[in-house]
């Protein structure tokens, strides 16, 4: 007999009790049992309830122990787990209720150990060109966690499937390392987590608590800047985690460099392991989310429908996903496939309206920011107190409202839009190294809100 | 053992027990009966089939200490044959039971008590507990009972779920076509958690609830229910609950207030001609200021039936099925209810007009 396997195992323990007790308490008792795992020369079984277990406690553990022993001496003892309920019963064929539609309740699990949604795994994910770079770092990360990128810092802006890639580390790693533990959370949590901690003055149980896992998730952590004390805290988590070859990942709008009022300590050990941003997805990225998305719910779009819905909506995976599914829902409820002008229809709905602006007040709200002559912009002049304005003029023209760049050369006073382009360009560049920079913008950027 | 109690006493914690006795008779023995035990702390009856159980104090005389197991199929019997006021004694004679009432002598045999299982109650100071009345959370526990999954495929969503958090009791039930959710506020604030208790053992400690208050205590497998006069113990699922949130519609296209009277009546006649899919298709009409009631079968014939309401959103024909609807009537007792449609495909909210402790989700039928 093969000691190391717990079937095999069981049935022989089986047969042995079978012999000593009554067939009644044999059928109440241990017809729901079972081997879960044996490990350092203690065997676990699984029992159904309290119930079971203190029974098999009460009046069954010498029996057992006595049993393991002869069979061999390498069973120190037994002990006994409340097992989940999943784990035990075979499922039985549920009668369908015709006709209802079920609520989706499917999709919301979540896990309470590890927080992860088991709705994100890599099977989902798809990669394009836009992520890739994002996803073998994942890969690489998952082979050799706490070694290879440490920590994993993913940026990106919002919907750009940031939280789906991280999760899916998380759900993959859970996978592939059975015994070891994950944690997902935002930092939001992590922040509300440490003020309730020290409220109740039960920091050090805090501490412990997050120090115990070999793979920490954080989302968003950019909503960290101004939070000194919890920042410090996880100065102290971050240091001890990676001390000991656990490993971190973080995910955020903006490069750590970009996170504002955030230590510096802190910044320079986010960025410490390897940083990566996802961009904007491509069309072919999209067209391939589209289609998946929509195969996962058993729906089969035409390729117009999925090219229409590619090229309108650019930016964000999220928006793309909700628009799949409003797709899908009209799908279902029609029993057919939407065709394209039902889609632009739906589209409508979905766009929101884009903000219209004056070039001219962009200029005078950045003009006034710098604290410059408003018509110095429109001129010929290349002082530099000048041309960086006017350049995040051309910029914020171009990124948030989305003008052209031959409208925006024209109205700037007449200029070539390469020029236009190279300016725009120079921006995004420098905004990821220059925080000033990036500081500026964004201040630019709440007066024009 | 020899005791003597009342009659009246004694019948009622029999019918109370023996209820949470095994019915299978395939079993162990000592899971059919019910164990009474008499003792330094007076007289107690346990019972239990591995998923609840019951232990319950009695007020008597006790003679002479001992433990003894009776069928409860037996017991229970013989308790309801009991008419007048007077004393009843039981007096263990070797391995039977003495049962006397009045000129009644009665011999029953007993069940070996070795075998009867030990019933787990919480000791673990680590418990969460909390406090409410005993009446409040029968109501709760036997209403929600009936929303949660018959099936046993998903354990989770053949239980309830209950969620402590700052001194509201949560209770959710859902077989994936609706889900009522019924909110409750303690007057003590107890510890936060969340506990699933299977909706089956819930409609049994339900029945057994006193009216006073209760002290609930439970941890991650186990569940126990402790009042002055009992014990109620049940096995917890040990499973994660959907975030059912998630589902809740957060904007509507249609919202109606109706007469829950008239709702129920034109519901009930409607149904008379529902198909075999039950269904039931309910149409808003906000110019008409009325919802009407239209069920079709081929077999039996139509029916259509309209109802004042009022309506703030759009026009709007969803399907349902009826069952479902009905369902959602005993859980608030409001005057009004509200309908609140979040569009084609996505599920009807109900609640009570007033009534801010009910929610019900109910999912529509394809059109």
């Amino acid at each position: 007999m093969d000691t190391s396997n717990p079937r095999e195992l069981w049935e022989h323990i089986l047969t042995q009790v079978e012999l000593s007790i009554s067939p009644a308490n044999f059928n109440t008792w241990f017809r729901e049992s079972f081997i879960v795992k044996i490990e350092d020369g203690i065997i676990y079984i699984g029992v159904p309830s309290q119930f079971f277990k203190d029974w098999f406690l009460k009046k069954f553990h010498s029996l057992l122990l006595k049993i393991a022993r002869e069979i061999s001496y390498e069973f120190r003892n037994i002990d006994y787990l409340v097992v989940k309920d999943e784990r035990r019963k075979p499922a039985r064929e549920q009668k369908p209720i015709r006709g209802a539609m079920e609520l989706p309740l499917n999709e919301f699990y979540i896990n309470k150990g590890d927080n992860l949604n088991p709705r994100y795994t890599f099977d989902t994910f798809v990669v394009g060109s836009f992520n890739n770079l994002a996803y073998a770092a994942s890969q690489a990360t998952i082979s050799r966690p706490g070694i290879t990128y440490n920590p994993l810092f993913i940026y990106g802006d919002t919907g750009r499937g940031k939280t789906h890639l991280i999760q899916a580390i998380g759900n993959q790693f859970k996978k592939q390392y059975p015994g070891r533990k994950v944690f997902y959370l935002t930092s939001e949590k992590f922040v509300v987590d440490y003020t309730d901690a020290v409220q109740a003055g039960t920091a050090n149980r805090f501490k412990d608590k997050y120090r115990q896992y070999d793979l920490l998730i954080m989302d968003d952590v950019q909503f960290l800047s101004k939070k000194e004390k919890t920042q410090e805290e996880l100065f102290h988590l971050f240091n001890a985690l990676y001390d000991t070859n656990k490993q971190i990942i973080f995910s955020s709008d903006r490069p750590p460099v970009a996170i504002a009022d955030i230590a510096e300590r802190l910044k320079g050990r986010l960025a410490s392991g390897m940083t990566i941003d996802i961009g904007e997805p491509d069309t072919e990225s999209r067209i391939a989310i589209i289609k998946k998305k929509a195969a996962i719910n058993g729906v089969m779009l035409s390729p117009e429908v999925v090219e229409y819905v590619a090229t309108t909506i650019s930016t964000s995976i999220r928006e793309l996903e909700g628009l799949v599914n409003s797709i899908v829902c009209s799908a279902q409820v029609k029993g057919s496939a939407p065709d394209i002008a039902e889609v632009r229809q739906l589209l409508r709905s979905f766009t929101r309206p884009q903000k219209t602006i004056s070039v001219k007040n962009v200029v005078d709200k950045v003009a006034e920011f710098y604290g410059i002559d408003e018509n110095s912009i429109y001129e010929k002049t290349r002082r530099r107190e000048v041309v960086r304005p006017r350049q995040v003029i051309m910029y914020i023209l171009r990124e948030d409202f989305r003008v052209s760049y031959p409208t925006i050369g024209a109205k700037l006073g007449d200029r070539d839009h390469t020029t236009v382009i190279h300016s725009c360009e120079k921006i995004k560049r420098e905004i990821d190294v220059d925080t000033e920079l990036a500081k500026e913008i964004r201040n630019i950027r709440s007066l024009l809100a | 053992m020899n005791i003597s109690l009342e009659k009246k006493i004694f019948s009622e914690a029999v019918h109370t027990v023996a209820r949470f006795a095994e019915r299978k008779s395939a079993t162990l023995p000592a899971l059919s009966a019910v164990l009474i035990v008499a003792g330094d702390d007076g007289i107690k009856m346990r019972a239990t089939n591995l998923e609840t159980g019951i232990d319950f104090k009695l007020a008597g005389q006790c003679a002479l200490e001992g433990v003894v197991a009776l069928p409860a199929t037996t017991l229970q019997q013989l308790a309801s044959s009991l008419t007048s006021e007077g004393k009843v004694s039981i007096e263990q004679v070797g391995d039977t039971a003495l049962v006397v009432s009045g000129t009644a002598r009665s011999t029953l045999k007993t069940v070996p008590y070795e075998d009867f299982p030990t019933i787990p109650l919480p000791q673990d100071q680590q418990d969460h507990t909390f406090i409410i009345s005993g009446a409040v959370l029968r109501t709760l526990l036997a209403q929600l009972a009936s929303c949660a999954s018959v099936s046993t495929v998903r354990p989770e969503l053949a239980s309830i779920f209950l969620s402590l958090e700052g001194g509201v009791l949560t209770a959710v039930a859902t077989d994936s076509f609706r889900l009522a959710e019924k909110k409750v506020p303690l007057s003590n604030k107890g510890t936060q958690g969340t506990l699933l208790v299977p909706a089956k053992n819930a409609a049994e400690i339900a029945q057994a609830l006193p009216d006073e208050e209760v002290i609930i205590r439970f941890n991650e497998h186990q569940c126990a229910f402790e009042s002055a006069s009992s014990v109620l113990v049940t096995r917890l699922t040990n499973a994660a609950y959907p975030d059912y949130r998630q589902i809740i519609p957060k904007e509507f296209v249609v919202e109606a207030t109706v007469l829950r009277k008239d709702f129920e009546t034109a519901l009930k006649r409607t149904t008379v001609f529902s198909d075999s899919f039950q269904k039931v298709r309910l149409s808003f009409s906000t110019g008409k200021k009325q919802i009407a009631f239209y069920a079709h079968n081929t077999e039996v014939g139509e029916s259509i039936e309209t109802i004042p309401a009022h309506i703030d959103g759009g026009d709007l024909e969803i399907s349902f099925n009826h069952r479902y609807l009905a369902a959602a009537l005993p859980l608030t007792n409001t005057e009004n209810l509200i309908l609140s449609a979040a569009g084609i495909g996505r599920p009807l909210v109900i609640r009570g007009s007033g009534d801010t402790s009910l929610l019900y989700l109910v999912s529509p039928m394809n059109q």
